[in-house]
């Protein structure tokens, strides 16, 4: 850095997760930019940056609320073009959970690529850096041309098994054939055993029997998974696994979108718990799920940021949670 | 029947993309268009789209339970389908182009609408010079506000992205807490300080919005949305052509221009005629004029001795132009920041240029969105001793407080065409709101844009 002037981190939050954001703040040691977002009664978002950007390295925190994607996803890229006009020297958007990361492929004809667009989209209003957490598939890093980088929950999981559990007594399941790769490897980290639950689709659109690969006799099964959504898979892996002998069952996910009747389908569930990191805003889904319990991922995420911003290499956080 | 091409509509406008197909003897695009539970918008295209012409309509508007920006992302979504299905060209129909207007700063002066919903309709005890009561313990924060709780949900958010907001409501450093009802009278002051300020629409806000305060020395910036949505527009669209055309060959690249050239855009009555100058891809605006002026000449008895009146300088030229056009007076209403008479509250900073006593006024705006401004206007006409009012306005959206305001004032007719739905408006307004159709205008602007035809040919029928 010699030669240049030092800049500093401005770390400015969206109206989506501002909980998440005061948590990075403290982690940092900075206070969140003076700004303020609203919408006209015609329902156009504005934005007003209060302090100057000129020449920082400014890192946009902006989760997306379930069921407010859309409004999120604008309120970013409208804060991203704004500081790229108030002359920021890097813009960073931290967006813990990837909108639209599930519509990644033409999984039928005419079927948009969203997760594409979106990624256009931010290169569009003026992100030079992408800061994120277990996107859905690695290879969205690809519709990118600026970085990428991919944080993991994985090390905060590992930590969550270790200190609550022996792992001799765990078998790690994968809820689908797609999420095998994410529930190895925490399984190879911790050395326990794996299963694996195949879910035969006899035509499409028919939910069809599902089949548990492995042993989880008097174990305590640990369903590994990057999003729950409805929930509706996680709960029915739960009673196979139960029906299949397991002593407990409890879900490891990253993000807890927990969208429609969630909360309502994991209360009457055979789920003992269900873990999720807050890098979706849970509002008081909390209060109304005593199964539900959250892990902090903001030192993860703060230690990105600190780490990007002093160009140090981010690797070490794939392996190791910041305490 | 037009061949080749598909007319897709978006959520935002149902009535005018049927009304669109009707014109062109087309049915709509078979599409599904809905959100998933997790609030992200979920888009299929059922009918084939390859190497056809798609006219995607899809207004600025949201309402109806749905909202702009889900609308706006549902248009770049079905864009991008369209070009992943290898549509030959994708034209955006946008009647009311989003983000088109900017707000002037800062927030508390007039005209700059903030985020409050809709009040109940009929509130009785509304009367256009209503100013909000005090609020206090014992007050009711808002009369007839129906989800209340949800905006101060949001404006205590917002008030903690202040930079020290903490869980606890603080504005910057102040407990916001003691709270709201303290600041009650915060916000009442804050009325009386500005006496410019004529708007009985954001004062929910001015709490919020006078904790806001940027670092001394910085001149607060405001995001200018509408260039990013512009390039947002182009690269949902146009993206797929730019990425590919260094590494291929000649004949391939030639396709790809095609494909990049493969979009555009066709809007109404852009607020800034600058906008068309944020774009790389070709933008058609049509004219709301000749819609409007027809109905001058057709409904309006002697209007050639009425007087035709931009309610702000930044309208003159519009107002101006259709009045040159039918030999019909002008005056201009102009706005003065400085209140010249304390007591003149209300209108101590509108001057009005021109004679109006007695005679008919047609105002004419392109937007009228919380009808502050038509609305002053008529009043000030009023006072000036106009005959009758009339207001003509390209895009009615009349959000927040616009149609009691609208309905309290003295306006006597108020014509609008229908590049938002106006079906709640007409049900509201009634006799007073008269709506023009625009679905022959955009029917046949797509029809020349299909066969390549000139499109100023549409507005040079005098």
């Amino acid at each position: 850095m010699s030669g240049e002037m030092a800049n500093e981190i401005k770390l400015i939050s969206g109206r989506s997760h501002p909980d998440l954001s005061d948590k990075i703040a403290k982690r940092l040691g900075v206070e969140v930019a003076r700004t303020i977002s609203l919408n006209y009664s015609n329902q156009e978002t504005s934005f007003t940056v209060g302090e100057s950007v000129r020449d920082e390295d400014v890192f946009i925190m902006q989760s997306t609320a379930t069921g407010d994607v859309n409004e999120g996803l604008m309120e970013l890229l409208i804060m991203i073009s704004a500081c790229r006009t108030a002359s920021a020297r890097r813009i960073t958007a931290v967006i813990p959970n990837f909108p639209y990361a599930r519509q990644d492929k033409k999984d039928k004809s005419r079927a948009p690529i969203s997760a594409r667009l979106v990624a256009n989209m931010l290169q569009t209003a003026g992100a030079n850096h992408i800061v994120t957490v277990d996107l859905h598939a690695s290879q969205i890093q690809g519709f990118f041309s600026v970085p990428v980088d991919n944080l993991y929950a994985e090390p905060s999981f590992l930590r969550y098994i270790n200190e609550n559990f022996s792992p001799e007594d765990c078998v790690i399941v994968s809820p689908d054939a797609g999420g095998a790769k994410r529930a190895t490897s925490i399984a190879d980290h911790l050395n326990t055993a794996f299963a694996l639950i195949h879910k035969e689709r006899p035509r499409p659109n028919v939910v069809g029997r599902m089949v548990l690969v492995g042993n989880v006799e008097d174990k305590i099964a640990i369903l590994v998974d990057d999003m729950a959504d409805t929930c509706g898979t996680l709960v029915k892996a739960a009673a196979v696994l139960k029906e299949n002998g397991a002593k407990s069952v409890l879900a490891l996910v990253t993000h807890g979108i927990l969208s429609g009747n969630a909360i309502e389908t994991l209360n009457g569930s055979v789920l003992s718990a269900l873990v999720v990191t807050n890098t979706v805003p849970l509002g008081d889904k909390v209060e109304r799920c005593p199964k539900l319990r959250v892990i902090d991922i903001s030192p993860t995420i703060a230690e990105a940021i600190r780490r990007t911003h002093n160009g140090e290499s981010v690797s070490y956080l794939f392996t190791h949670a910041p305490v | 029947m037009v061949r080749n091409i598909v007319v897709l509509g978006g959520n935002s406008h149902p009535k005018l993309v049927e009304s669109v197909c009707n014109a062109l003897a087309l049915p709509a695009c078979a599409r599904i268009l809905t959100k998933f539970s997790s609030g992200e918008s979920r888009c299929e295209i059922k009918d084939s789209v390859r190497g056809k012409d798609v006219y995607i309509i899809q207004t600025g508007f949201g309402g109806n339970g749905a909202k702009l920006n889900d609308h706006f992302m549902d248009l770049c979504i079905m864009i991008s389908a369209c070009k992943t299905g290898s549509a030959r060209r994708v034209t955006a129909v946008l009647p009311l182009f989003p983000y088109s207007r900017q707000p002037d700063l800062p927030y508390n002066k007039a005209g700059a609408p903030l985020f409050k919903a809709p009040t109940e309709a009929g509130r009785k005890d509304y009367t256009f010079d209503s100013v909000p009561a005090t609020p206090a313990p014992n007050v009711p924060k808002s009369a007839g506000l129906t989800n209340g709780a949800d905006i101060t949900n949001r404006l205590l958010k917002a008030s903690q992205l202040n930079g020290d907001g903490p869980a606890s409501p603080m504005v910057n450093g102040k407990p916001n807490g003691e709270s709201y009802f303290a600041n009650g009278t915060n916000g009442a002051a804050s009325v009386r300080a500005h006496p410019g300020s004529y708007t009985t629409h954001d004062y929910e806000n001015l709490s919020i919005v006078n904790a806001f305060e940027a670092r001394p020395g910085y001149k607060q910036w405001v995001a200018q949305a509408g260039t990013l949505v512009a390039n947002l527009l182009t690269c949902a669209g146009a993206d797929h052509g730019q990425k590919q055309a260094t590494s291929l060959p000649r004949l391939e690249v030639c396709h790809v221009w095609e494909t990049m050239r493969g979009q555009q855009v066709i809007t109404m009555d852009l607020h800034d005629p600058q906008v068309q100058g944020f774009f790389d891809v070709p933008v058609d605006n049509l004219y709301g004029r000749p819609l409007l002026k027809q109905y001058i000449q057709q409904h309006i008895p002697n209007y050639k001795d009425a007087v035709i009146i931009s309610p702000d300088a930044g309208g003159a030229k519009r107002a101006t132009a259709i009045a040159d056009s039918m030999g019909v007076d002008f005056a201009l209403i102009h706005k003065e920041r400085r209140p010249t008479k304390i007591t003149e509250r209300q209108n101590a900073s509108m001057m009005l240029v021109g004679n109006v006593v007695d005679r008919v006024c047609i105002l004419i705006d392109d937007i009228a969105d919380t009808g502050n401004t038509i609305t002053r206007a008529a009043k000030l006409l009023k006072k000036e001793g106009a005959a009758k009012i009339y207001a003509l306005v390209t895009h009615g959206v009349f959000s927040g407080d616009a149609i009691n305001r609208i309905n309290a004032s003295a306006l006597d007719k108020l014509v609008v065409t229908n590049s938002v739905p106006q079906d709640d408006h007409k049900a509201k307004l009634g006799h007073k709101l008269v709506v023009l159709d625009i679905a022959p205008i955009f029917a046949e602007a797509i029809r020349r844009v299909h066969h390549g035809e000139s499109i100023s040919v549409l507005f040079n029928f005098d």
